[in-house]
């Protein structure tokens, strides 16, 4: 079943997920401040690139997030990514939001407000601590 | 009472000063060194330049034993953060945040911020003379280009009200793309329309060729 989702970031986690989520024939929007991050993905069809700030409500609804099914935060910065997802989730209710967080004392608050948060750096660490075990 | 202020920008600054004079105890934390800088010049030992929020940084400041934290900085998406973790990590009774985006002032509270200030109509006058882009909307940067798309609005009592496009003395390098008429119909400067009040201009134009476009726009001298 294909999916619409939403992506704010495009940095090497949110384009690699965009492409990976329209290898399996999702729809995607992404956006991002600064259009230079575009060029991380190739133009495709069921792909919508928009410049703008992913937290003002303003720009989520004027990009259409009334009508996507999953919101991914995947910027750099903890604040801005726990902002959009707040907003995705309390604002827009979208049911399934992913929002990075790399900072774990915060990522763990965020999982007991009713957060899905992700962490790059646990998969790092499990990987560098398999890695060692072999 | 024991307040914390998230960042020494205008409001955090001058807040701590009046919050010191009616001699309540203060913590300032401001994680920009240039801004801590100044605010240390006047609050000396209870500034500390870090990133407020961080929990170990507010863990630091005392978070715990504290009755307000009031989160000031310029970023919204800062103030949340704040005031969540001092809300939710730290038990703090009372979190004030400071909102820019009107939009988010619901947001905000349905999260747990007690109290919201929306600064937007209040400091708007302040804010507009730092602005770097004065008058202009500036919409794109241009990649790989020195210029940048920008928007205005055409004042109604500019000259060149009434008049086509082409008799707009342009500055060099920059160009006139399209005009948006206030009814929001889009008009292409290659068919050259006549400029109504308030229509709102687009041009690709270098940033040191603005204050000549603002002023063949207006007939004023940029203020």
């Amino acid at each position: 079943m294909s999916r619409h989702v939403m992506i704010v970031g495009c940095g090497r986690l949110g384009a690699t997920a965009a492409n990976a989520l329209l290898d399996r024939g999702d729809r995607v929007t992404i956006l991002d401040t600064d259009a230079e991050n575009f060029r991380r993905l190739r133009p495709r069809t069921r792909l919508s690139m928009y410049v703008g700030d992913g937290t003002s409500h303003e720009v989520l609804r004027r990009t259409g997030i009334e009508s996507v099914g999953a919101f991914i935060a995947a910027t750099g910065r903890d604040t801005t990514n726990a902002l959009a997802a707040q907003s995705a989730q309390t604002t827009f209710g979208i049911r399934h939001v992913v929002c990075r967080i790399n900072d774990p004392i915060r990522s763990e608050m965020y999982e007991q407000l009713g957060l899905t948060t992700l962490n790059p750096n646990d998969f790092l660490v499990a990987l560098v601590m398999h890695a060692m075990e072999e | 009472m024991y307040v914390i202020v998230v960042g020494a920008g205008k409001i955090g600054f001058y807040l701590t000063r009046e919050l010191l004079s009616a001699r309540h105890e203060v913590t300032l934390i401001e994680r920009d060194a240039m801004v801590s800088a100044t605010a240390a010049e006047e609050f000396g030992s209870i500034l500390i330049t870090s990133d407020g929020t961080e929990p170990t940084v507010l863990g630091e400041a005392g978070a715990e034993r504290c009755d307000i934290l009031i989160s000031t900085t310029g970023q919204d998406a800062t103030n949340l953060t704040a005031c969540q973790v001092a809300k939710f990590s730290f038990k703090v009774p009372k979190t004030m945040a400071v909102v820019t985006d009107p939009d988010h002032v619901p947001l905000f509270r349905a999260l747990g911020v007690d109290v919201t200030i929306s600064t937007t109509e209040l400091i708007l006058s302040h804010v507009e003379e730092e602005l770097s882009g004065g008058p202009f909307v500036h919409v794109l940067p241009l990649r790989g280009a020195a210029s940048g798309i920008v928007s205005m609005r055409v004042p109604s009592d500019s000259p060149v009200v009434g008049q086509p496009v082409s008799r707009i003395k342009l500055p060099q390098g920059t160009l006139l793309t399209a005009i948006i008429h206030k009814n929001g119909e889009l008009k292409p400067a290659v068919n050259d329309p006549e400029l109504s009040a308030d229509d709102a201009i687009v041009a690709i134009t270098p940033p040191e060729k603005e204050d000549e476009l603002w002023h063949a726009l207006t007939g004023e001298a940029r203020r």
